[in-house]
């Protein structure tokens, strides 16, 4: 009896002290806390660095820089926000903003956001960001994540091929064209695992002449893109590249070997997001690739997604004013360019595109092309407000993966697929 | 020694080690030629650069001694408290409780520990407790069900006439389990202490949802921190993971004297 | 002298634990916190109904990732300890290499696993083939035959050292009397290892079992790793769905349905498995 009080005594003694352990807070000093989501080592060590020039121009704000792991991010973003742990600046993907504006848990920002002069060099599509949900904005888009068509320059010269695929017909043949088994070469580093989804379907959608920019899988006349008369056709081209251009191993490719696959040459055409650029310039250099536009599908047109990441501020958080002086400063024009050219993603302010050459010329020169030519390449969104959303990139998973292995037909698949989003 | 005996232990090692050769010539590899195909057994050049890496850009150095401090502490004190429940209930009398005891320990390893993070965070958030390399040690610390039930597998293998002659002799159960039981277990307190350890080490889930503060972070969660959206940086997680295995594998090292010593001297005489 | 242990134990897990399988009888989903209320076995029958996640296959997978990995984890591991036991030259440096498999991180395991089996990058394809028992690289994970076979491989060569080492340590404790006794009497090596080594070190060979089962079904690190559940589900677990739901699809309530599933079935078994082991100890 005697060592069990002195058990719990002891155990209730340390969490005393761990508790008193907590810093007080002091009457004029501030200290905010800034969870990442998109953690990388480069970004954080960005991050901090603008964290230092913001400290040093206001001396009574200290930031806290919070980056777990990016496996770990959304689920400790979840828990920390929804036990309301003190937190005044959060990364927010585009994928689950909406639970939160559903549970009340951001700050409205439109009135922030219209007295602040840089918001008016930022992009339409920034605004359309911005304005994500219930068209009202809940946070400030801080960069793009866009897909385009990585291609091997130096591996495609030496097979013998010097076009540039501008047509998803054309892509198909020329990954068909280049494939020998026998010696390894194959032709598109596909994505089998891993929400293969965002690459997938937007390959698909390309030939279809109607997407709604709201739903990517509605049309515009409302019936489901899955239905539509051209979609198993297109599916079962995507199959056929996968059977004659892909190693059968390239079903459980995810991010990782499909990257690895463009960068040891196995295979030359690479769908990516521009953050993909850095990753490719430290593994083989940027002279022995380019980038070009996706290519268009039968309809003259291709369809893009516009993954984003962007500050936001918890709607608890009690220092909402020093938050916002940050945000402003980390989202200006000059800061949103350096993060970019640093982290790889697509910046949100028109002005940078116009002015720096870093982003207007090169490989980025693709993405330019990609945002400002809008009657061939049309900005859609995952429909992210729908319940059955979260589940989704499992199911087609694993149902593409069965198509693409034959266990089931395109046309099971595109029924199953229908009656998911019924 | 039959050669049959040492063409299964070769095997036995060679599949052991296979992947660690992986891992160490990957982390001494030119990050140019980690990538490449055909695969490169034998890299042209060995470099460290990838460790000067980790341990300037990544600060790796915080990260371990963070670890250390953690893995230690709670291990150490997990260990005190499952040895002695773990002998408690092995000497428990009441046959029908002892189950009950028995099967409620188990019990908490059912629990899948995803599932458990949340109603754990939010009591640890209610107190104010996150974020504190303390409260991640209380919280391992508390993990004790591993403990005392190998505990007390092993001391079921003990005679209850060990200790009854200490006792007759005037210590109290306690004294006898320090001064006779436990010299006797040696190998199984060396084995215990070496995957409570080791578990501790290489925690990660708690780790990330706990902890935030970056000077606060563990060895798992600086590893895991190299995957980013834009993939896995393998050079540095590869050097991490070689630096991350010493402390355990030197653990493992010196403990399996302990646990083997007890061959040539420790047959319990009966 | 248990209380302490007890104590620790019901703040760490037992108090948590009834709020998660509280949890799977809410509705609670975090897409709409404005609704949960108590939804009775919705959750349940969700999880169980659902027509995209075969529920019968899910079961298949997790009793043949848990069976598959845990008899060959033990025999392995049991032989590895046996032949451990005698002293021999190097031994001690031996058993340090044999035995590192186990302290290597979870998430590494996974990864460092799916780059070895990589088909095209991969070092077991590339090994294979020069000794010439392959023509063609095969598609350990991109093959929905063998993609099970590839993980519960790399759980086994995590899991070997833990018996190794339990075992290792419980053989220290057989008298060598009994062993001495045995070969009078005539019996062979076969004939020792049943009579005498495994009801000496029973109790450690109880619990080691259980608790590796249990840990096997709850932890879905290396699958995840390696297939994230594919091709196909042919590695979907219980314990991978469960994390599908709770982290990905942010149903907390089907999540936790999906984990007292889980509970129940381990619960059930560690009843029957130790009322049928206490039967043949010498003691309990």
């Amino acid at each position: 009896m005697k060592r069990v009080c002195a058990v719990v005594s002891f155990v209730i003694l340390v969490m005393g002290c761990l508790a008193l352990a907590q810093p007080c807070a002091a009457a004029e000093a501030v200290k905010l806390n800034l969870l990442e989501r998109y953690t990388s080592p480069e970004r954080t060590a960005f991050i901090k660095d603008v964290v230092k020039t913001f400290e040093a121009a206001h001396p009574n704000i200290t930031i806290n820089v919070i980056s777990p792991p990016f496996d770990q991010a959304e689920a400790k973003l979840n828990m920390m926000i929804n036990a309301k742990e003190p937190l005044d600046i959060v990364e927010i993907s585009n994928l689950t903003i909406k639970q939160f504006v559903n549970n009340g848990l951001l700050e409205n920002l439109e009135s922030r956001i219209a007295s602040w002069p840089d918001a008016k060099s930022w992009l339409p599509l920034t605004f359309s960001a911005a304005r994500f949900v219930d068209n009202t904005a809940y946070l400030m888009p801080e960069f793009y994540f866009i897909k385009a068509l990585f291609m091997r320059t130096d591996v495609l010269k030496k097979l013998g091929v010097d076009t540039v695929p501008t047509t998803m017909q054309q892509l198909y043949d020329l990954s068909k064209k280049i494939t020998k088994p026998a010696a390894n070469q194959y032709g598109f580093a596909f994505r089998g695992k891993g929400n293969p989804y965002r690459t997938s379907d937007y390959m698909i959608l390309a030939d279809l002449p109607n997407v709604d920019p709201k739903n990517v899988y509605r049309t515009t006349d409302g019936k489901l893109v899955f239905e539509h008369s051209q979609f198993v056709k297109s599916l079962k081209a995507y199959i056929e590249l996968f059977k004659t251009a892909v190693p059968p191993d390239g079903i459980n490719w995810g991010f990782s070997e499909q990257v690895n696959a463009f960068a040891s040459g196995v295979a030359p055409l690479l769908i990516q997001d521009p953050d993909t650029v850095a990753l490719v310039d430290r593994q083989i250099g940027r002279d022995k690739y380019t980038v070009v536009p996706m290519p268009l599908g039968i309809s003259g047109k291709t369809y893009l997604d516009y993954g984003f990441g962007g500050l936001a501020i918890p709607s608890y958080s009690t220092n909402k004013d020093a938050a916002w002086e940050f945000m402003k400063l980390f989202s200006a024009p000059k800061q949103n360019a350096e993060l970019c050219k640093k982290y790889g993603p697509l910046p949100t302010h028109a002005v940078t595109y116009k002015e720096d050459p870093y982003f207007s010329t090169g490989v980025y020169k693709a993405w330019a092309v990609e945002m400002n030519t809008p009657d061939k390449y049309t900005f859609v969104r995952f429909p992210t407000d729908s319940p059955v959303f979260p589940g989704w990139a499992q199911v087609q998973q694993q149902s593409m993966q069965a198509t693409l292995l034959g266990q089931i037909t395109a046309e099971e698949a595109a029924a199953k697929w229908a009656g998911y989003w019924k | 020694m039959g050669s049959g005996k040492v063409l299964i232990l070769f095997f036995y090692l060679a599949f052991a080690v296979m992947p660690l050769y992986w891992i160490i010539i990957t982390s001494l590899k030119d990050i140019k030629e980690i990538y490449t195909f055909p695969l490169l057994y034998f890299p042209s050049q060995l470099g460290l650069e990838s460790y000067r890496k980790l341990f300037s850009f990544a600060k790796f150095g915080i990260y371990f001694r963070n670890s250390l401090l953690v893995s230690a502490l709670a291990a150490t004190g997990a260990l005190i408290v499952c040895l002695i429940s773990g002998f408690g209930l092995s000497r428990y009398r009441l046959k029908r409780s002892k189950k009950a005891i028995l099967l409620g320990l188990y019990f908490t390893q059912m629990v899948p520990g995803f599932l458990l993070m949340i109603p754990l965070f939010t009591m640890l958030s209610r107190l104010r407790l996150t974020d504190s390399l303390g409260a991640l040690i209380a919280v391992y610390g508390m993990t004790v069900a591993f403990g005392t039930i190998m505990s007390k597998s092993f001391f079921d293998r003990i005679p209850v006439s060990l200790e009854e002659a200490a006792l007759i002799d005037g210590c109290n159960t306690l004294q006898a389990l320090y001064h006779v039981i436990l010299p006797v277990s040696l190998p199984a307190v060396v084995a215990i202490l070496s995957f409570e350890f080791v578990g501790f080490w290489n925690e990660l889930f708690l780790a990330v949802m706990l902890l935030s503060t970056d000077t606060n972070m563990t060895v798992p969660v600086a590893l895991n921190s190299f995957i980013s959206k834009s993939g896995v940086e393998w050079d540095v997680l590869s050097a991490g993971l070689v630096v991350a295995l010493l402390p355990t594998m030197i653990l493992f090292a010196i403990g399996q004297k302990f646990i083997i010593a007890g061959l040539t001297e420790g047959s319990v005489k009966g | 002298m248990l209380m302490p242990a007890l104590l620790l134990l019901a703040l760490r897990i037992y108090l948590p634990v009834v709020q998660s399988i509280a949890l799977a009888f809410r509705q609670y989903n975090l897409l709409n916190l404005s609704n949960t209320g108590f939804n009775g076995l919705a959750n349940f029958r969700a999880v169980i109904l659902d027509p995209n996640a075969d529920f019968l296959r899910i079961l298949l997978n997790t009793f043949v990732w848990v069976a598959g990995s845990l008899i060959l984890q033990f025999v392995l591991g049991f032989t590895l300890a046996l032949l451990l036991c005698k002293p021999f030259p190097g031994r001690g440096l031996y058993a340090s290499c044999v035995f590192y498999p186990w302290a290597v991180s979870g998430f590494a395991i996974g990864l460092v696993w799916s780059w070895l089996f990589n088909g095209q990058f991969g070092l077991v394809n590339d090994v294979l083939m020069r000794l010439g028992f392959l023509a063609h690289p095969i598609g350990f994970l991109s093959n929905p035959r063998f993609a099970m076979m590839s993980v519960i491989v790399a759980n086994v060569w995590y899991g070997i050292p833990f018996f190794g080492i339990m075992l290792l340590a419980a053989l220290q404790s057989v008298p060598r009397e009994l062993y001495e006794s045995a070969e009078v009497e005539g019996a062979g090596k076969i004939r020792q290892l049943f009579s005498v080594t495994i009801p000496c070190v029973l109790p450690v060979i109880v619990s080691t079992t259980l608790l590796r089962m249990m840990w096997i079904m709850n932890f879905p690190d290396i699958i995840y790793g390696m297939t994230d559940g594919g091709p196909v589900n042919s590695t979907t677990t219980l314990a991978i769905q469960m994390i599908n739901r709770t982290y990905l699809e942010f149903n907390y309530g089907q999540g936790a349905a999906i984990g007292v599933i889980i509970m129940a079935i381990q619960f059930t078994y560690a009843f029957i498995y130790l009322s049928v082991s206490s039967r043949s100890e010498i003691e309990l």
